[in-house]
């Protein structure tokens, strides 16, 4: 019975684990594209949002499947009470995805001496960089705005 | 305290987390939450042209001598001059950008003007400010900073659509700081830099957005020293500020919308009556105001209307420029302050945009100075007839006639004070922006 419980576990971290990779398929999508987020200038917020909008509005939502990743300072885009928030969530609900490096996370919560609240729309990965270079093995398209 | 107030204060805490700049107390004073710079260096240049017919005094004590009002501002030495008005270089944002509760605000002034020029300093801190947005619903900013008073003063220098301001913002709200109040044989003269619509002190305000409308709020505790670094006495000035707008679109300084606005300036100042400048005591000095901004599409339009009690620039000894000796007694020409007398004055002001990068201005303006006694009222009532030209979004250039008329009331067209009057000149400016 310890035995079966741990391999539940296993299946439900391992799952938990794929949910952003799943939930990312996008069956109809023709065109795939990561967008880099690394920068604490505003301008780049801004930017890697209107480039993501730029995207969906040229392709159509079903036609390009777009995933943010934020890490390092670019993490602020994804704090909580962000001023591009309202976007962010527009972007969410043409299914765009937003990715948090987890070691950022860890280094933001050393500094502030409190873990930082993300967007509830942000998932967080294990590293940002290692989760763009998976993607790029996916056959996504890395842009660095 | 019962369920509602606990309701209401939730929703405008509620409120407030969902609001940032877009207003003058927050442009100035906030910073976006997590999109903002470190510091973002920042500033503007205003060279610019002004002349009139440099007509000398008609009448009066000071006849044949340069009259102030047609000298060009602030070196008095001319009635045609190129000036550097303003140059001002500052820095802005988050030190610490994961902590967006606390940002800055500092601004440093290097061109020629009534700060640097008056307070003999060449260059001055205009702004230095740190603001804790910790508590929902009232932010703190403490330090140098614009009070919360009249739009023509509040509102950012580099969007004011004319080169000079109002009679009545310049007299009344631009305060000078003097000895005394003229009234002795000795001379009084401006022993700083003026006010610049600014205080150091403590401001507890914030914004509200609900639906298509914005609310503000400010309460203010400052030194009523001006942009003056200290203190000049133990009295305190108290601010309180109110605006509702509706929002039509955009952001930032040239924000469309429809804003509402009332405020409220008191406190007391202390004359030493140095120099035998005459005057020596504590007067009280008030001020009020109420008014409108309105901008959508092609217009814009904006009024205001200001009351003073007490303490309020009075111009100088005949006309004459600050210093001149009187050639019948050699007293030199001292500024005047009506320490116990009241004034109003209001304007009215249309932009069209002509073209997408031409805009014509109009503005009339009206100040009623010295209104409780006959002989010492002043009325002063100026059109202002301008063109913008917007080279790009950072840059223009302004063109502004004005139309300058002064009246004494309670004396006739051949009595000194209206001889005077008659003297002042109309005055053309040109003066070119870039902000960076």
């Amino acid at each position: 019975m310890k035995r079966l419980n741990i391999l539940l576990m296993l299946i439900l971290s391992l799952t938990s684990l794929n949910l952003l990779a799943e939930s990312s398929t996008k069956p109809f999508a023709e065109k795939k594209v990561v967008l880099q987020i690394s920068d604490p200038n505003p301008f780049k917020q801004t930017l890697v949002l209107n480039v993501a909008n730029n995207l969906i509005k040229h392709y159509g939502p079903d036609k390009v499947d777009v995933e943010i990743v934020a890490f390092g300072p670019g993490l602020r885009l994804l704090m909580d009470g962000n001023v591009n928030q309202s976007r962010i969530s527009g972007l969410s609900n043409n299914g765009v995805r937003f990715a948090a490096c987890k070691n950022t996370i860890a280094a933001f919560s050393k500094n502030l001496g409190h873990k930082p609240k993300l967007v509830k729309q942000a998932t967080p990965v294990s590293a940002g960089v290692v989760r763009i270079i998976d993607l790029a093995s996916e056959g996504y398209t890395l842009v660095k705005p | 305290m019962n369920i509602k107030k606990i309701a209401l204060l939730a929703g405008l805490a509620a409120m407030s987390t969902q609001t940032y700049a877009a207003n003058w107390l927050a442009l100035q004073g906030t910073e976006a939450p997590n999109a903002s710079a470190r510091a973002k260096v920042w500033g503007f240049i205003q060279p610019e042209y002004q002349r009139t017919d440099g007509t000398k005094i008609p009448a009066g004590g000071f006849a044949g001598e340069n009259m102030s009002p047609n000298m060009i501002k602030p070196d008095n030495k001319s009635n045609e001059t190129f000036n550097i008005r303003r140059a001002r270089i500052g820095v802005r944002g988050t030190g610490f950008p994961l902590d967006d509760k606390v940002n800055y605000f500092f601004l440093a002034e290097l061109g020629n003007n009534g700060i640097t020029k008056l307070g003999k300093t060449g260059v001055a801190a205009t702004d230095a400010s740190i603001t804790l947005n910790h508590i929902p619903g009232a932010r703190v900013r403490v330090g140098l900073f614009k009070t919360p008073t009249a739009e023509e003063g509040l509102q950012a220098i580099h969007v004011f659509n004319y080169v000079n301001f109002t009679n009545v913002t310049n007299q009344m709200m631009l305060e000078r700081f003097t000895d005394g109040d003229g009234s002795s044989t000795g001379v009084n003269g401006i022993t700083q830099s003026v006010g610049a619509f600014r205080d150091q002190g403590i401001q507890v305000f914030d914004t509200f957005k609900v639906n298509d409308w914005e609310h503000s709020y400010a309460v203010m505790y400052g030194n009523g020293n001006g942009i003056n670094f200290g203190d000049n006495d133990n009295n305190k000035d108290t601010y309180v500020y109110w605006s509702s707008e509706l929002i039509f679109g955009g952001k930032g300084g040239r924000r469309q919308g429809l804003k509402m606005f009332l405020w409220n300036q008191d406190g007391t100042r202390t004359l030493t009556g140095a120099s035998n400048s005459g005057g020596a005591g504590e007067y009280d000095r008030t001020r009020n105001g109420l008014g409108l901004t309105f901008s959508k599409g092609k217009y814009r339009a904006a009024f205001e209307y200001m009351t003073a009690d007490g303490m309020i620039f009075n111009g100088s000894d005949g006309a004459a420029v600050p210093g001149t000796p009187n050639p019948n007694n050699g007293n030199l020409a001292s500024v005047n302050v009506l320490t116990d007398d009241k004034a109003d004055g209001y304007y009215v002001d249309f932009g069209y945009k002509v073209l997408p990068k031409l805009e014509l201005d109009l503005r009339y303006d009206v100040l009623n100075r010295g209104t409780e006694t006959v002989a010492g009222e002043r009325k002063f009532d100026t059109v202002t007839v301008g063109a913008q030209y917007f080279l790009n979004k950072k840059s223009r250039i302004t063109f502004n006639y004005e139309i300058r008329n002064q009246e004494a009331p309670g004396f006739t067209d051949a009595q000194n004070p209206n001889l005077i009057a008659d003297g002042l000149d109309d005055l053309m400016s040109v003066q070119l922006l870039a902000i960076f």
